[in-house]
């Protein structure tokens, strides 16, 4: 039987606090980059409208079918040390990480939100329209709100997954979660622990996510589910 | 007791719509064939015919929800083109009642209200609540002003947007089979309410197939078949003595 040993992690306040500081640095770049994934996704999703004309369809097509079938870590190499070279100029690493979290998220949100957009009945389109309501207004006041709605569990998922990917991040030296447990391993030897004590980490997080999201969603949608 | 703009009694304003030579297509399928209407301010029009005559079509191309190929159509002065600039103004001069309401489900009934005279009208929140209020205590469902509409029954929600489009103080109202999707006892509440518009000088067009409430409130009846206007009469001419055989036959059908 394998002779489990947590309090070879727990001996140290350097492992504890460098597990809290991975803890809070995955937190905030998922949340960061979730905000401008999410921005970014619906601009990309009312781009990809019929109504919208070719030149704003198909470079949004493309980039989010680009972002989609290429591995996130390509893409994070390509924004942190590629973007650099090619433009002459370099963020810091956090900007940098952000950015590209950023822009992989955006392509996968895209898409639920798109999904969301096509399921709003054109009805209300027209009932917006015929009041006189602009095309702007119309999508912002009536058919986003509703889209979103309509999509949200699966924004929670793919949120989750997302979240679940930025682990990846440590192959470049930020100092997430998962990077704060191979610094940790790598001085106790106790791997098998560490690991345990990092997917631990990782549940609750997603936990207190799916929470999180639950409550914004009552406070958004009061009107879901209200019918006779 | 709903109020209606005074209309100006001049003659180049007596007239609310023109409708000159309108053809339309979608694709090669011709969906409106040669209409040629004219509706006076105050008139109040019923348009009926089979499904698929192009009933419902024609009134979409009155505030432009459409765009039609040849002819002009002609809505308070303004006539209407694809190029047009101002598409939102005649939208809110011409109301629209839809068979499915379309009510936005995520707003509640005064909010609905509120909303597009925010939007549009560029009112203040609480001229826009007043407002709102108003006409929600005409169409008499006031005390549901804070439900979502999904709370509400069809009929509910029906007079809700004829509430929500009297609103934005249109010159004329335009209906597309305001009662089709109605469970037959909520029928009754919406006709009443359409039938007090009607009493205000309110012009009218209404796709419907409410006979009764053509003969009690039409000033015209327009019987469409095969993507034309067929016959056109008063109402008690077009009932007691349709002069078109097409006519003669969907009357014998559906009273």
């Amino acid at each position: 039987m394998f002779d489990f040993r947590f309090y070879e992690i727990w001996r140290s306040q350097d492992y504890i606090d460098t597990l809290i500081l991975g803890v809070w640095n995955s937190f905030w770049l998922t949340v960061v980059g979730s905000f401008f994934g999410i921005t970014l996704g619906i601009l990309l999703a009312l781009a990809q409208g019929r109504e919208m004309p070719l030149w704003l369809r198909i470079p949004a097509v493309s980039y989010v079918e680009f972002i989609r079938n290429t591995p996130f870590i390509v893409q994070l190499f390509f924004v942190v040390f590629g973007l650099p070279l090619l433009l002459g100029y370099a963020w810091s690493l956090e900007a940098s990480v952000v950015l590209a979290i950023a822009l992989n998220f955006s392509a996968y949100f895209g898409e639920v939100i798109r999904a969301g957009i096509q399921s709003v009945p054109a009805g209300q389109s027209e009932g917006a329209m015929a009041l006189g309501m602009s095309r702007w207004q119309t999508i912002r006041d009536v058919i986003l709100p509703q889209a979103i709605a309509k999509v949200f569990p699966s924004m929670t998922s793919q949120f989750v997954f997302l979240f679940l990917t930025t682990g990846l991040v440590s192959e470049i030296g930020v100092k997430d979660l998962t990077w704060a447990g191979r610094y940790v391993a790598d001085r106790t030897f106790r791997d098998f622990e560490v690991f345990i004590v990092l997917t631990i980490l990782y549940m609750g997080m997603v936990y207190l996510f799916k929470g999180g999201f639950a409550l914004m969603f009552r406070a958004a949608f009061p009107w879901w589910g209200k019918s006779r | 007791m709903i109020q209606s703009q005074a209309a100006p009694q001049q003659a180049s304003d007596d007239i609310a719509v023109t409708l000159k030579g309108v053809n339309k297509w979608y694709g090669d399928f011709q969906v409106l064939r040669d209409i040629n209407l004219t509706v006076q301010r105050g008139e109040r029009i019923v348009i009926c015919g089979p499904s698929g005559s192009g009933k419902s079509t024609l009134i979409r191309c009155i505030n432009h929800l459409e765009s039609h190929q040849e002819g002009t159509i002609t809505v308070d002065g303004v006539t209407l083109s694809d190029k047009m600039k101002d598409v939102e103004k005649l939208r809110r001069d011409a109301g629209m009642v839809f068979q499915n309401f379309n009510l936005f489900p995520h707003l509640s009934v005064l909010d609905n209200c509120i909303l597009p005279q925010r939007r549009v009208l560029k009112r203040s929140k609480a001229e826009a609540r007043e407002v709102g209020m108003k006409f929600l205590t005409r169409v008499r469902i006031p005390e549901q002003a804070d439900k979502f509409p999904g709370q509400l029954s069809g009929g509910q929600q029906q007079r809700v947007a004829i509430a929500r489009a009297l609103c934005m103080e249109p010159s004329l109202m335009l209906f597309d089979e305001p009662t089709s999707a109605l469970d037959p006892e909520m029928v009754g509440e919406v006709l009443e309410t359409m039938v007090e518009l009607a009493g205000t000088g309110m012009t009218m067009l209404c796709v419907t197939h409410e006979m009764g409430f053509a003969r009690e409130v039409a000033d015209r009846v327009i019987f469409m078949d095969a993507w034309q206007i067929v016959e056109e009469n008063t109402p008690d001419a077009f009932f007691d003595n349709p002069q078109n055989e097409r006519t003669q036959n969907f009357l014998s059908q559906i009273l």
